[in-house]
């Protein structure tokens, strides 16, 4: 090959080659021209839906312990079946193919969408193996549902304690506008509950706990092709509350089937021992979302299963204000002893002809203010009202903290109500008279207050000393929470004054006192007072058959009562509703509870 | 200094430097988009840039006597170099590919691709006017010993283009459209044993070629984000610095083997077209240059080197576009990387050295 002919077909060959590398780049052209022009809706559908996708973890709730840690409110590891976010607005129809295919009924009612669920939504928690073992099998009828595990909320206890422990429930409207507002939606990204009632809604920021983060990445069809970081869930903490789970039981046992409640308070710390309110319910039955039914029964307008009456119960205090009526006056110095008068059952209110009438028709003969506890003397009271009149009673009511709330750390508490001549002028334009100040003085007329109140009075009562409030946290993850108590101003008081109302607090177990019968074989010295509260006005010297009256009509049993009197270690109250007369009705509820516990002592 | 300059000027080539300066420039405008928190990569490829220049500046002014001479030594030292990496190479993903000097460390297969196509150039020119089969042969057997120690190392990529830059010297040589075919034939029919002796991973990336989407979480994970980027461009881009799937982590290697992936995502297909012409006419002139030069050894060896940065643009792009398997090679002046710039720097300037001398042998 000669030079001259290499030349020639280099030449050539260079125009082939030039014109296969041509030809070569335009395959690739065209393919990028498919790519970018053609199926350009395509690529950038999947480049926006081809992102990395945060999934929260939501975290575990921590547990609510009783102060000896039984387990009040646990989790359990439950198979869920769950439903794509973007699928939700098709639930009716899948529903309905649940119910033809697989025989599945899934409550749907109280299960709207909730758009803070950047995961998929749960819809039922409450499988039974054998039907989860039934939708696996036809998985591929239900795309878009699927079966995942999730801790939910169990309470072993059941319905003892369910006020206390509360419920949680499937995050709503309010909920998310709350955690808006709160700035704490990133807090429940994930989470399907948050504590509606008790502890579980009070500490709810306790035992939420943090959620975790799974980073992944997922396809256009959504499918998880990797996860790229992962950052645990921090659970919740656990609380100890300062409830004795074994002291509750006593109390709800020794209830019964009476409607009431019941709070015991150690005087030494104001931590609430008991606390029961009567009738209770499931709290488990919200978890899932509770069925229009099961809600109805519940909020039954003459149980009231929902009503924490600890704290949301009304009710007039009746007999058992006057101990704090008698420390009124004492410090006012109006019926020291050895001040007595001569009870013929009646008393009459001065420049009037009006009479009251003593809850013992013959009267009490010669009273004392140690006896007129004792014996709760009503024509005793009448006249120290008058004496006292309605300005200095309710000082000292408002220092005992009737007519305010205690601040205990539960949701729901209320004020109560302590009359004066404002309230009255404001609420019924009408002026304040005499006889509601002599009613007042025996527990009666507007007043109006809780079990805890009641008991917080006693508490204070036994303990004049006592500057915290009562409380219901005892411990977050084992740290015991005493900084976090709420402290207010101790009151002080005239020893003696204190000691006469004492002494007429411990007769009242004693032989002739109200409660007499409680006394009996007692191994400690209590000091309490009885209390019968009449639900309607009875109309001036008239009387009524209790016998003749319906049940929920009958007056409201009471009783307070602190023990060992030397030496309280612990305070109740208990009001039992509709039950007559206080010492024989609420009386031996208080002291079951008060053998168990100073038993255990 | 100005002397120097105009020296300079005289001995390159305006459109062929024109346009490899372009590519870079672009290459670096896209880099600086998709690397906007970190001027680190920016700094990095300045300099990759400016050791590439210094590099061309030597070779232009470099006699091409010398590298005529030096060329079988050149070739059996890269040789030599490559039966190193096969003892003492250091081994990273399962191939052994480099080699460590000091803190220095040298890629023999990079230097291949120059020095095989300067020996089969030699070779051609030693035999002009004599050129037979016995010479094709001869230079197949030069060609396939540099290919078979690539594709031990295993590089699959590499090995492939160092036989089609020194395949296409034989093609331009003027061997027989006979021999062409018959060795087509041999290849298809060895193609078995071939793929019988292919490593795992590669074996995966060819059928990973066929569906990408079979296996999205393994080999078919960058060419379908690839692939995404590139067609979320649309024709017009989403503008620099906007490429979600670069942003976002999803592309895997912007920086390097799927810069053009970045660039298609951000400037569209009208900035596709761009590139498309650039190359196109970075080849014709390469061609052209050719054309007019004189001696063999020139004529050959200009047209491989043009031929191999074409082969790397076509299997980079191709790659990115998922028309070949993920192979794992730079694109030429734009991919971020010292070597791949230097040795697209040098082969520009070998070829502008070599139009410089238009009659460099004597014929």
């Amino acid at each position: 090959m000669d030079n001259y002919r290499f030349k020639y077909i280099f030449k050539k060959r260079i125009q082939i080659l030039f014109g296969l590398l041509v030809f070569l780049l335009f395959i690739p052209l065209i393919k990028i021209f498919y790519l970018q022009i053609i199926q350009f809706e395509r690529f950038h559908a999947l480049s926006k839906n081809n992102s990395i996708k945060i999934i929260p973890i939501p975290p575990k709730r921590g547990l609510i312990l009783d102060r000896n840690n039984v387990i009040l409110a646990d989790n359990k590891l439950v198979h869920s079946l769950e439903i794509e976010r973007s699928s939700y607005s098709n639930i009716n129809e899948i529903k309905n193919q649940l119910k033809a295919k697989l025989n599945i009924d899934i409550d749907i009612n109280d299960k709207k969408i909730n758009y803070l669920y950047k995961d998929t939504i749960p819809i039922s928690f409450n499988l039974t193996d054998e039907q989860i073992a039934r939708f696996v099998a036809h998985q591929y009828s239900f795309p878009t549902l699927r079966i995942k595990q999730r801790f939910i909320r169990d309470y072993p206890q059941g319905e003892s304690s369910a006020h206390i422990v509360g419920f949680i429930n499937r995050i709503n409207d309010e909920d998310i506008i709350f955690f808006n507002k709160e700035n704490l939606t990133s807090e429940y990204l994930g989470s399907t509950h948050t504590g509606k009632s008790g502890s579980e809604k009070f500490y709810e920021n306790l035992i939420h706990g943090k959620p975790g983060f799974k980073e992944i990445e997922v396809d256009a069809k959504q499918n998880v092709i990797r996860t790229l970081q992962e950052k645990k869930a921090i659970p919740g903490k656990a609380i100890n509350l300062t409830i004795d789970y074994k002291l509750q039981k006593i109390a709800e046992k020794a209830f019964g089937e009476k409607k009431g409640a019941l709070i015991a308070i150690d005087p030494k710390n104001a931590e609430v021992l008991a606390y029961v309110s009567q009738p209770t319910f499931n709290p488990a039955l919200f978890t899932d979302g509770i069925s229009q039914k099961a809600w109805a029964k519940l909020n039954e307008s003459s149980s009231k299963a929902m009503l924490d009456r600890v704290v949301s119960g009304l009710y007039p205090p009746g007999s058992t204000l006057k101990p704090f009526v008698a420390l009124a006056a004492l410090g006012n110095n109006i019926r020291k002893p050895p001040f007595s008068i001569f009870d013929s059952g009646r008393f009459k209110m001065p420049n009037s002809s009006k009479v009251f009438r003593d809850w013992k028709k013959e009267g009490h003969g010669t009273v004392d203010i140690i006896k007129a506890i004792s014996v709760s003397c009503d024509t005793f009271f009448y006249g120290l009202g008058l004496e006292l009149g309605i300005t200095k009673l309710n000082k000292i009511l408002d220092d005992f903290g009737f007519g305010k709330k205690t601040m205990i750390d539960i949701h729901g508490e209320k004020k109560g109500l302590i009359a004066n001549k404002k309230w009255k002028k404001e609420k019924f334009d009408q002026p304040w008279y005499a006889g509601e100040t002599a009613i007042t003085a025996i527990g009666q007329g507007f007043t109006l207050v809780t079990p805890l109140q009641l008991a917080n009075a006693t508490a204070k009562l036994a303990n004049p000393s006592l500057s915290i409030k009562p409380h219901l946290l005892l411990s977050v993850d084992g740290v015991k929470q005493d900084k976090k108590i709420k402290i207010e101003k101790a009151q002080s008081y005239d020893d003696k004054n204190l000691q006469w109302v004492k002494e007429g607090m411990v007769n009242v177990t004693k032989k002739g006192g109200t409660a007499a019968f409680l006394g009996k074989n007692s191994e400690y010295q209590m000091a309490s007072k009885t209390g019968t509260a009449q639900l309607f006005g009875l109309k001036i010297d008239e009387e009524y058959n209790e016998d003749l009256l319906p049940d929920n009509l009958k007056d409201h049993a009471l009783f307070i009562s602190y023990a060992p009197a030397d030496k309280p270690e612990i305070v109740i109250a208990v009001i039992v509703e509709n039950g007559g007369h206080g010492g024989s009705v609420a009386g031996p509820i208080a002291k079951a509870v008060m053998d168990a516990y100073l038993k255990e002592k | 200094m100005s002397k120097i300059l105009n020296e300079f000027i005289k001995r390159i080539d305006g459109p062929l430097f024109s346009i490899s300066f372009l590519l870079i420039i672009l290459g670096l405008i896209t880099l600086a988009g998709s690397n906007l928190e970190t001027s680190k990569i920016i700094v990095n490829q300045v300099f990759n840039i400016s050791v590439g220049l210094i590099i061309f500046t030597l070779v232009i002014f470099t006699n091409p006597r010398i590298l005529f001479g030096y060329a079988p030594i050149l070739f059996f030292l890269t040789i030599f170099l490559l039966v190193l990496v096969h003892f003492f190479g250091i081994e990273s993903n399962g191939a052994k590919r480099w080699l460590a000097f000091g803190g220095l460390n040298l890629q023999p297969s990079e230097l291949i691709k120059i020095t095989l196509p300067l020996m089969i150039a030699w070779l051609y020119q030693n035999f002009q006017n004599k050129i037979s089969l016995k010479v094709h042969l001869i230079a197949i057997f030069l060609i396939l010993v540099p290919v078979y120690l690539v594709l031990l190392q295993p590089d699959l990529g590499t090995s492939i283009m160092i036989a089609l830059s020194g395949f296409l010297i034989i093609f331009l040589a003027g061997v027989s459209w006979r021999l062409i075919l018959s060795s087509l034939v041999i290849t298809i029919l060895s193609s078995p044993i071939i793929w019988m002796n292919l490593h795992i991973y590669q074996k995966n990336r060819i059928l990973n070629m066929l569906d990408p989407f079979a296996d999205p979480l393994g080999t078919g994970y960058h060419t379908i984000q690839s692939m995404i980027a590139i067609g979320s461009g649309g024709g017009f881009g989403k503008g620099w610095g906007q490429g979600s799937q670069t942003n976002l982590n999803f592309l895997p290697e912007a920086n390097t083997d799927f810069i053009f992936a970045v660039y298609a995502e951000e400037f569209g297909f009208f900035g596709v077209i761009l590139i498309f012409a650039l190359f196109l006419f970075l080849i014709y002139r390469i061609f052209n240059l050719a054309n007019d030069m004189q001696d063999t050894f020139s004529k050959l060896l200009t047209v491989s080197l043009g031929a191999s940065i074409f082969a790397a643009i076509f299997v980079n792009i191709a790659m990115i576009s998922g028309l070949v398997p993920v192979v794992g090679l730079p694109l030429p002046f734009m991919s971020y990387g010292g070597t791949s710039m230097v040795v697209s720097l040098i082969s520009i300037g070998i070829i502008m050295n070599l139009n410089n001398h238009k009659t460099l042998i004597a014929n």
